[in-house]
Formats: structure tokens, C-alpha cells, sequence
């Protein structure tokens, strides 16, 4: 078992009495392998909140997070280790500005690893390895961070935790601010992270397109409630979507509007744009 | 450290609320300059009295004041008994001999021990440290059961006395001054006000307004900066950089993770809100309007001439008796 959250709430004081509920009553299993999930829900419905309970950056004011083994309640607890349950599970921020610091890319994937005990030589040979696996070459080592595109700096970031070997990786909204091409490479990258690996991959994300064509798993939080836990053909295929404020993938709508417009007998539930394509014309060619 | 108010602004109402700032202002000014003229304590408890009686009719809780004055109550503690035990003038009002002695060494670290518990459970920190202090005074004067390793004389003279209430008095009508402006003005009236009376320095080449306009900014600021902070801790807590983990050298180390991130968001923050103000047509030193402009009412009239009388009133204090 990998994390386990039993009825886990998070509440936020608030400048009002009342303390503001992040997230309540999430229960939910997530395996230590072979698993590629993602966590959606509209804007301030808990998942960066989730997300931090899933390392112990935060821990919960109601309930138990058990990550490999390790039981974390309200209180800290002197018996368990927090820097190792970190190793585990690596948590990738929204923004790389949070992370990066050190004046050589190098330097600022070594960080993690050394601060989880690595040897100088390792730490290197991790970082080069990571940076490899992020699609960025050699010659980013001795490049500044600050001086990188804002996609370079988002590799350079999860290269930053990738270098730690975690076996479960969680990315907070990783595609935001990337162009379309971006976001698929990245996503490639994570897919392929994943399937190398057999690495656990969660990741935070808003757009329902990735969602469908990358995911086996989705789980969708509502108002710090979870609303929805399985696979996104199943989310797609539920009516649950909007009241949950999430949308259909581009794909759906187009080949739904189609069927509803033109009447076609069609099969809507096409995960790519090329698949998409190939159901029209073999439609169309049919008429 | 989860959240961070600045300034104590409580919203209100009552006459203090009507108020300017600059009003409030310049009459704390004058009201705090009139307290250190106060030469005896009797004096200075009649002021004490107006001050309450102010805060009453500006129908402000007693309590929001006394929570204002939690970070100095320590140091009046210590100020009246450092006092109280250190002048030595005036008639004795008491004498006695404190013993020092294994059982009132018990009994001291049994009173600790109690404090620690209670502290706990309790708000009143502050009253229970008092308690706890007056406590180990008792406990040194009348447990006498067992030879004392050392004994001593702990005289307390009528001027300590009275001299502590004095200066303990004094500070408690300073703060609660100062409370009563912070507790009833937003920060952005204070800079606005304080911009409005710096005003005429500009003649010798002060601009109050960009020195408002900093001020404003930085208290505008901070909630944010420590946002971001706790961001940074987080991430960087997520590459093994706990901060309550670990070695003195590694946390070094740690600490500059934390730091260089935080100035260049900090650069990037300033530099964003720079382009924002000039997107909007934003010149420096040039002449702008308001959406609040301060202005002077009747009650502004009442406090003047209040002020004025407490003021007057000191000076006939110091200068006549």
C-alpha cells in the first residue's frame, strides 16, 4: 500500500471564527506501483490541499494519512521520520520559482539528493540521469536556473525531485502555462516516467483533454468533498460532470455536437483527435 | 504562523472611528507628552482614570486593550518588581527575611511545574506568570520548616513602591494610547494621515508623499511575502529541506534555499506591481486625487479642545505643584 487517507479533513483558519474546510472526509487508496491518476476539480476545491497531505508537508486536523506505513495525524509525531516519508512520495510544486535557488542547474537537482544523505558522485550521476529523463541534455548542468525559458524551468523543477527517486510521484498542475505541444510532452515524459518505472505518477490538472487520453485513474474533489474516484471513461460517461464544474474533452464535444446536430450514428467517446477524425470519416463514408 | 494580521484594526464604531487620523494623531502626541510631564503617581492615576473614561466613551472593549497589551505585560512585570526590589528610599513598609531552604526549593519547583501545566490549558498566560512570581515570594518568606542554606532581607520601601506604580502606570497610559490609534484607524488612513502632516516638509526636500506611498506598499506587502514564504518551506521541505529536522550545518544550507527564492519572487513581485502602477498611468511626484479625503468635523473640534485641556492641565500640574 502505498498512501491511504482515512477520513482525512483539513480546515485553514480563517479570518473570520469559522475555520475554512479545505478538504473534508477524504478517504481513498492510492498504490505504491503502477498507477497513473489525476486529480481534477474546479479552482479551490482542495487538490493542492491533497496533494500536501500525500508527503506530509501538512498534516490533517481530522483522520490518518498512512504513506508507507507511516501514520500521520494532527500532532506531529517524533517517531517518524518526515525527511523519509519525502523521499517516498516527491511532491513537484505549480511554480519553480519555490524550488530553484542554486546557480548552476546541477547544483540545484543535487540539493534533494543530498539532502537525503547521496554521495557527492551520486547526487551527480542522479542529476544528470534526471535531467536526461526530463528531455533536457548535458549542457543544461552548468546553465543558471533563473536564466531558463519558464518550460526549461518546469523540467529543471521535477528533474529537482525526479533526482530524489521517489516512488510516487505527485505533480501539482505541471501543464499550466505550456503551450499545447508543451503539455504533451510533458505529459509523454510523465507517461513514459511511469511506464519505465512502474513508478505511481498523480498529477493536478485542469485540462479534461489530458485527462482523457493520458489517465487510467481520476479523482475528483468538490468543494474539498471527493465527488468521483475511477476511470475517466466512466467520469466522461457519468452526468456527475456538471456539478462538479469539470467540462468534456474537446474531442467528446466536437463528436457529440456532431451526433446531436446531424443526427449521425456515431460513437462520441474518442480519446484522441486522430481517433476522432477516423470515427467521422468512417461515419461519413458510411452515409 | 498561519495567518498574519497587520496592524490591529478592529472594525467599529463610536466617536474614535469618526475621528481623523490626523487628529488622532497629533492629540496622542500631545496626550503622551502630557503623561511624562505627570510628576506623582496620584497624578498619574487620575490620567489613567481619563483614559479609561475615554475608552468607555468611545465605546471600545477594555479587553481588546489589554489584549494589545500582552507583548509588554512581561516587561511590567519585571519593571515593578525590579522597582520594588531595587529603591531604596523613602519609609520601610515592610521587612522580612526570605529563606532559602530545601523545602521552599520544593516548593518552588512544584509551583513551576504547576505554572507550566496551567499555561496550557489557560489564556491568562501572562496573569498566571504574575501569580506564579507573587508566589514564589510567599513561598520564600513563610516556609521556614528546615535549616535555610541562605537567608536574606527583603525590604520594600514606601518610594519603591510607589515609584513601580509610577512607571508602571506611565507605560500602561502610553500603550493604551498607541492602542487606542491602531485599534481604531485602518493602516491606510495612519499612512494617509501621516502623509497629510509630513506634508509641509516638503519645503526642505522631504516628499511625503512617496514616503506614505513606501509604507503603504510594504504593509500592502507583507501578508504576501509570507505567503510565499510558507510556499518555499513547502517545496523546498519536498527535496528533504525540513526545517526541524537535521544539523545546524545542514540547516545553514537550508536557510539559503529558502532565501534565494524568496528575493528573486520578491524582485519579481516588484517589479510586476511597477509595470501595474505605469499600466495605469502611475507618476511619481505628480499630483493625484482621492477617494477618501480627510476632513476635519466637529468632533474633530471636541478633541482638540480636550487635548489641549489635558495638555493644559499638565503643564499647570508640573509647573505649579
Amino acid at each position: 500500500m502505498g498512501i491511504r487517507f482515512k477520513e482525512v479533513s483539513h480546515e485553514y483558519p480563517s479570518y473570520s471564527k469559522t475555520m475554512y474546510k479545505a478538504i473534508q472526509n477524504i478517504s481513498l487508496d492510492i498504490e505504491a506501483k503502477d498507477e497513473f491518476i489525476a486529480l481534477v476539480g474546479h479552482t479551490g476545491s482542495g487538490k493542492s490541499t491533497l496533494a500536501k497531505h500525500m508527503n506530509a508537508l501538512i498534516f490533517p486536523t481530522s483522520g490518518t494519512v498512512e504513506i508507507f506505513g507511516n501514520e500521520i495525524t494532527k500532532k506531529r509525531n517524533k517517531k517518524i521520520k518526515y525527511n523519509n516519508i519525502r523521499q517516498k512520495v516527491g511532491l513537484v510544486f505549480q511554480f519553480p520559482e519555490y524550488q530553484l535557488f542554486e546557480e548552476t542547474v546541477e547544483k540545484d537537482i543535487m540539493f534533494g539528493p543530498l539532502n537525503f544523505k547521496v554521495s557527492h558522485e551520486e547526487a551527480k550521476k542522479m542529476a544528470l540521469s534526471a535531467l536526461n529523463m526530463v528531455g533536457l541534455d548535458k549542457s543544461y548542468l552548468e546553465r543558471n536556473p533563473f536564466n531558463l525559458s519558464g518550460g526549461e524551468k518546469k523540467r529543471v523543477s521535477v528533474a529537482g525531485i525526479l533526482a530524489i527517486d521517489p516512488e510516487i510521484l505527485v505533480l501539482d498542475e505541471p501543464t499550466s502555462g505550456l503551450d499545447p505541444a508543451g503539455k504533451h510532452i510533458m505529459m509523454d515524459l510523465f507517461r513514459e516516467i511511469h511506464e519505465k518505472t512502474g513508478k505511481t505518477v498523480i498529477i493536478i490538472t485542469h485540462d479534461m483533454d489530458l485527462v482523457y487520453q493520458y489517465f487510467n485513474r481520476v479523482i475528483v474533489l468538490k468543494d474539498g468533498e471527493l465527488t468521483f474516484d475511477g476511470s475517466p471513461d466512466a467520469l466522461f460517461r457519468s452526468d456527475i460532470l456538471e456539478s462538479n464544474h469539470l467540462d468534456l474533452p474537446n474531442t467528446i464535444k466536437t463528436l457529440k455536437f456532431l451526433k446531436d446536430e446531424y443526427k449521425l450514428d456515431i460513437d462520441i467517446y474518442k480519446k484522441t483527435v486522430e481517433e476522432a477524425a477516423m470515427e467521422i470519416n468512417e461515419v461519413m463514408s458510411d452515409e | 504562523m498561519n495567518s498574519i494580521i497587520i496592524g490591529q484594526y478592529i472594525p467599529g464604531k463610536g466617536f474614535l472611528y469618526r475621528l481623523d487620523p490626523r487628529t488622532k494623531m497629533i492629540s496622542i502626541i500631545f496626550l503622551m507628552v502630557s503623561v511624562f510631564l505627570l510628576q506623582n503617581v496620584y497624578q498619574l492615576f487620575i490620567a489613567f482614570g481619563i483614559g479609561i473614561l475615554v475608552l468607555l466613551f468611545g465605546r471600545i472593549s477594555l479587553l481588546k486593550v489589554i489584549k494589545g497589551l500582552k507583548p509588554i505585560f512581561l516587561l511590567l512585570i519585571f519593571t515593578f518588581i525590579f522597582q520594588i526590589a531595587l529603591n531604596k528610599s523613602g519609609d520601610v513598609v515592610s521587612d522580612t527575611t526570605m529563606h532559602i531552604n530545601l523545602y521552599s526549593i520544593g516548593a518552588v519547583v512544584l509551583a513551576f511545574v504547576i505554572w507550566r501545566i496551567l499555561v496550557r490549558f489557560n489564556k491568562l498566560k501572562m496573569l498566571l506568570f504574575l501569580v506564579f512570581v507573587v508566589g514564589i515570594y510567599f513561598i520564600f518568606r513563610y516556609i521556614t520548616y528546615s535549616p535555610d542554606f541562605y537567608s536574606f532581607q527583603f525590604t520594600i520601601y514606601e518610594k519603591g513602591l510607589e515609584m513601580s506604580a509610577f512607571v508602571v502606570v506611565r507605560l500602561l497610559i502610553i500603550i493604551t494610547l498607541t492602542t487606542i490609534l491602531t485599534l481604531t484607524t485602518k493602516p491606510t488612513d495612519l499612512t494617509q494621515g501621516m502623509e497629510s502632516l509630513l506634508h509641509p516638509l516638503k519645503k526642505i526636500g522631504f516628499n511625503s508623499e512617496e514616503f506614505a506611498l513606501i509604507i503603504s506598499i510594504s504593509l500592502r506587502y507583507i501578508p504576501t511575502i509570507f505567503d510565499e514564504a510558507q510556499k518555499i518551506m513547502l517545496a523546498q521541505a519536498s527535496r528533504g529541506a525540513d526545517f526541524s529536522e537535521g544539523k545546524l550545518k545542514d540547516k545553514l544550507k537550508q536557510i539559503v534555499s529558502l532565501l534565494v527564492p524568496m528575493f528573486i519572487i520578491a524582485f519579481i513581485r516588484s517589479e510586476e506591481l511597477a509595470d501595474a502602477m505605469e499600466s495605469r498611468n502611475f507618476v511619481p511626484g505628480q499630483k493625484r486625487t482621492r477617494i477618501n479625503i480627510l476632513t476635519f468635523s466637529i468632533v474633530d473640534v471636541y478633541t482638540f479642545v480636550f487635548t489641549l485641556l489635558c495638555f493644559a492641565g499638565a503643564i499647570v500640574a508640573k509647573v505649579v505643584l
